[in-house]
């Protein structure tokens, strides 16, 4: 399936992107009444009618409104639900919220009253879908735990609904796969949560950074998420707002630890690699255009001993591209240090380096001494960075005595920003693409094949081997 | 001889001049920026991550504003542990003193006071924007004092 255009804006100009949302913002307003009226008066507002037989659930035009319910009102579903707020077109009316933890679950519905939704509340799964589609219910947002992604995506694809879940798709692969059956036998949009893939920085550089060959030869890449301990720490919760232990059971936890703390334990989701490392390995196969051919990692429980997962992992891929060409991939998921520069994921070429980060700060382009990069300057592809960015003085003076030391790098930064929150284009997207305007950015079945690489980083620690792909591990 | 404040309800807004709807207007503002800013210093986060009210979150500053004073040679410290744990309480109680006309001039005094101190901590930490926002809440309370023998709507009138 292709990947459709981005719906957010490339703000080159930050002032240009807020301009002209305000005059879009403005004329949707103004049109509104005028259009609502026609449709009216006319008495086709040309969408179909919800199976429940209820009122439509969208309009198209400036009236297209899409009726969501939200599943998992933890700290994801909140991120999700503050990055929905802001979308203006289409207009997103929350029409039923889904926890098992009533703390969660009010928290959230109150928080949408403020804003003239009025969710009604589920504990249980198949109530909530029962009553959204009730409402006209057209679209799920998951963010439950790792292990309730499959079973629920799938229960809601086949009630009718478009389905928004977060990564990983699944705990396990086979879970990975019912998810992306279930999206085609049912003919439903299926966008798994790799926010970056509508990021349009992202877009952009992998257009005309990756794809124009302005690095070169990609030999290398690598890539690493270092979170320190203090934000690595066993969430807690208010004791008085403790779930009975009947209804942990009952949806499979243990114990309000394991709850609250389900990263870490193998029965709900893949530990810090599917976590924090699944953003970022995403990136390597779509920047590359490539399949990982083989895995080799190593991994601990090394400080947060009380704990199921590795608390930091260390993988290395070969990714093999059509012409048999290898690229080989380092990344590293540490939880008990900040050290060495946050999150990002850098590529390597012969001519330049690619370093991108979700984070504008840390994200530059680097040129080696030896290559012209004049008509992509030209083209205002990169902006040069005023400050100097040089190999640090101590090396430089090395520099002077070893005669193999590289020249210092030009350093450049990308000229598109994002004035949005992160999930924001990735959710317009989606929304965007049940009306028909866009096709999906990450659709489940190439979700799953670059996910698949990260299924594979467990199992490759503990066998403590070098282990292959097979083209069925990329197969549904 | 002392002013007849007695209104007898006939006589109800006949005797409100527009110096009276200015130190009303003056009294709630001043009154609402006390008791709200008062109350947020009780607001912090449960074990949960949600907001949460109680004395159990009261912070008088934020630590990194506690932080700079400290390094201040001139921060007079030995008045900051008590000054940290009344602030809250005093603004409370000086905005609804304020809010019902109990003691409308004591309270415009003391939080007169309040800002001056919180002025001292702001100068040695340069913090000049929140200086100068201080300003214009002194002026407001010195035009309110001004504006005082307008007062209506009072529980209490005198003082």
């Amino acid at each position: 399936m292709k990947s459709g255009q981005n719906s957010a804006r490339v703000s080159v100009v930050r002032a240009q992107s807020t301009r002209r949302d305000f005059l879009r913002a403005g004329a949707a307003t103004a049109g509104l009444t005028v259009l609502g009226q026609l449709a009216r008066a006319q008495g086709d507002t040309g969408t179909p009618r919800a199976a429940t037989g209820g009122a439509p659930a969208v309009l198209k035009g400036a009236d297209a409104m899409i009726k969501v319910g939200l599943v998992g009102c933890g700290a994801q579903g909140g991120v999700l639900l503050e990055s929905c707020l802001p979308i203006q077109s289409p207009k997103l009316q929350f029409v039923a919220l889904c926890d098992i933890w009533p703390y969660n679950l009010r928290h959230r519905v109150n928080y949408l009253k403020k804003f003239n939704h009025d969710p009604s509340a589920h504990e249980d799964f198949d109530e909530f879908l029962s009553a959204g589609l009730e409402k006209g219910m057209q679209a799920v947002i998951i963010a439950t735990p790792d292990v309730w992604h499959a079973p629920y995506t799938v229960k809601a694809l086949k009630a009718g609904c478009h389905v928004y879940c977060e990564k990983m798709m699944s705990n396990t692969v086979e879970g990975a796969r019912q998810m992306v059956r279930a999206m085609k036998e049912t003919g439903k949009l299926l966008q798994i949560g790799h926010q970056r893939r509508s990021n349009p920085r992202y877009r952009f550089a992998l257009n005309r950074i990756m794809e124009a060959g302005l690095l070169g030869r990609v030999v290398n890449a690598g890539g690493q998420w270092n979170r320190s301990v203090r934000g690595s720490v066993d969430l807690t919760w208010p004791e008085k707002f403790a779930l009975p232990q009947a209804t942990l059971e009952k949806y499979g936890y243990a114990n309000m630890r394991e709850f609250r703390n389900w990263r870490w334990f193998r029965k709900y989701s893949g530990g810090p690699i599917s976590d924090l490392g699944a953003h970022q390995i995403d990136i390597f196969g779509w920047f590359l255009n490539a399949r990982p051919k083989t895995v080799m990692a190593s991994g601990g429980r090394d400080y947060f001993k009380d704990r199921e997962w590795y608390d930091n992992v260390m993988v290395i891929y070969e990714y093999e591209h059509s012409d048999q060409e290898i690229t080989r991939v380092f990344y590293q998921v540490l939880t008990t240090t900040s050290a060495g520069g946050g999150y990002f994921e850098q590529f390597m070429g012969v001519d330049g380096t690619l370093k991108m980060s979700e984070n504008d700060a840390i994200t530059r382009v680097y040129k080696e001494a030896h290559a012209d990069w004049t008509e992509a300057l030209q083209k205002g592809v990169l902006r040069p960075i005023e400050r100097a960015e040089t190999i640090p003085t101590s090396l430089s003076q090395v520099s002077l005595l070893d005669v193999r030391a590289s020249a210092d790098l030009d350093a450049y930064e990308l000229p598109v920003v994002l004035d949005k929150k992160p999930h924001t284009p990735h959710l317009e997207n989606f929304f965007n693409a049940i009306l028909g305007r866009e096709e999906l950015n990450c659709p489940a079945d190439e979700a799953f094949r670059s996910e698949a690489a990260v299924f594979k980083v467990n199992p490759a620690i503990e066998a403590k081997a070098q282990l292959k792909f097979e083209p069925s591990d990329f197969e549904v | 001889m002392a002013e007849d404040t007695t209104v007898t309800s006939k006589e109800w807004f006949r005797d409100w001049t527009d110096e009276t709807w200015a130190f009303l207007l003056l009294r709630l503002w001043l009154a609402t920026r006390a008791i709200v800013t008062g109350l947020q210093k009780y607001w912090g986060v449960d074990e949960g991550g949600q907001p949460a009210f109680g004395l159990k979150y009261y912070k008088a500053i934020p630590d990194v504003m506690k932080q700079k004073f400290a390094a201040e040679p001139m921060f007079l410290s030995a008045l900051a542990g008590p000054f940290y744990a009344a602030l809250g309480p005093v603004l409370i109680l000086s905005g609804l003193m304020l809010l019902l006309g109990v003691g409308t001039r004591v309270s415009l005094v003391v939080q007169g006071l309040l800002y001056v101190a919180l002025t001292y901590g702001l100068i040695l930490i340069k913090q000049d924007a929140g200086v100068a926002w201080l300003g214009i809440h002194m002026g407001l309370i010195a035009l309110a004092l001004m504006l005082a023998r307008h007062n209506r709507l009072a529980v209490f009138r005198k003082w």
